[in-house]
């Protein structure tokens, strides 16, 4: 009798632990950028830092940089797409990216950048915060018609002052112009 | 039953047992030197499966020039030998630092076109994944195919796994290794001006 319900329990506790694991949400910050498959002759480039490796790095710079260490702990994953575009893929990617900015800010995700050259490049900086005070995620777009397409999103509990802080400290113009960005695109308690 | 009444058990006397001993153990060496020799000369499986099905999808025909692998017990002999001899101080740091390592170098045969490397890079993801590990680093770019994986889980800094993939068109270069970070990195971080290398890079 134990076994009979000991058996069909287990089955049920298993096949609910799939369930959750499959049905489980990506973190917020995430973007489903789509399956981004490199065309013949195009130029591609696929990135993909998650926490484990991050935690890695963290490690590595633990004792020189402990900043440095809690900015990268912060970071659950860093994924990065350029795609060259070709006759063959420039219409679809193009369209792509339009439909990821649309599902952005259907999601509830701040246009925080968008520029628009008179070359026809064009970048989007989109933001999700969390609690008012740090950045969930981070995701840019970038069409540059004749050469690529750019895609970026990072994931994390990202605070703009520490990235800012680390470009300071660290004199990396990039780092602190992108945590002067945050900074400003992060909601005012 | 009276036991006294089974058949006496033929046993064999100390003596032959030491006999048949000497006689195992060099041909036991023997067996493991040459599998010892053997392994020397192929690619952990990781490695093997990603080699495989790289040149699988390619559809062409390989032409090996060399397939090396360094496993503890080569490497640990290499430490030990080097131990005593005077060894530039970056080099003894990486030397302590790999734990595993192994190298195949294939060729496609002259005249044939070069195969498509975004169905290359598909099988490769789909032969590593299946291993339980990553994509982290995926670049085509003209000719060239660079893929850099590393397992998904129970990656530390001692512990770090990876396998990289070059490809320019003509030749395939096949680096997998297991290492220990910290000695490495330790030796880097005492490096005089390393910070401002660093710093110099990262505003370029």
């Amino acid at each position: 009798m134990q076994t009979m319900i000991r058996y069909p329990l287990a089955i049920a506790v298993l096949v609910a632990g799939v369930g959750f694991n499959v049905l489980a949400d990506p973190p917020p910050g995430q973007v489903d950028f789509g399956k981004i498959a490199p065309v013949p002759g195009g130029e591609f480039v696929e990135i993909q830092i998650r926490s484990n490796l991050l935690s890695l790095a963290a490690q590595v710079v633990e004792k020189q940089d402990p900043d440095a260490a809690r900015l990268l702990r912060s970071v659950q994953l860093v994924h990065v797409n350029v795609v060259g575009l070709t006759d063959e893929n420039r219409t679809e990617m193009e369209k792509r990216v339009r439909q990821i900015r649309h599902d952005l800010d259907a999601q509830g995700w701040e246009h925080n950048v968008v520029v628009q050259e008179k070359d026809g490049q064009d970048v989007g900086i989109y933001t999700k915060t969390r609690g008012g005070e740090a950045l969930a995620g981070l995701a840019i777009t970038v069409i540059e018609p004749k050469n690529e397409v750019v895609l970026v999103n990072i994931v994390g509990d990202i605070r703009p002052e520490q990235v800012a802080a680390l470009g300071e400290k660290l004199d990396i113009k990039p780092l602190k112009d992108i945590g002067a960005a945050l900074k400003d695109a992060a909601p005012k308690k | 039953m009276n036991p006294s009444s089974l058949p006496p058990v033929p046993r064999r006397s100390a003596g032959c047992l030491w006999l048949w001993g000497l006689l195992a153990a060099p041909l036991l060496l023997l067996v493991v030197l040459a599998a010892g020799v053997a392994s020397c000369f192929h690619l952990g499986s990781d490695a093997r499966a990603l080699r495989n099905g790289l040149i699988k999808s390619s559809g062409v025909e390989w032409r090996q020039q060399i397939a090396l692998n360094a496993g503890r017990l080569t490497l640990g002999a290499v430490r030990a030998g080097l131990s005593c001899v005077k060894l530039d101080p970056g080099a003894r740091a990486a030397l302590q630092s790999v734990r595993n390592a192994g190298v195949g170098v294939y060729q496609l045969p002259s005249g044939t076109p070069p195969p498509d490397r975004a169905a290359m890079l598909a099988a490769a993801d789909t032969a590593m994944t299946a291993r339980g590990w990553e994509r982290v680093v995926g670049v085509i770019d003209g000719q060239d195919l660079v893929t850099v994986y590393m397992p998904g889980k129970d990656v530390s800094s001692h512990r770090v796994k990876c396998c990289v993939t070059v490809f320019d068109g003509s030749e395939m270069v096949l680096v997998s290794a297991q290492a220990n970070l910290e000695p490495l990195v330790e030796y880097a971080l005492n490096q005089p001006g390393l910070r401002a290398q660093a710093r110099r890079l990262a505003q370029r």
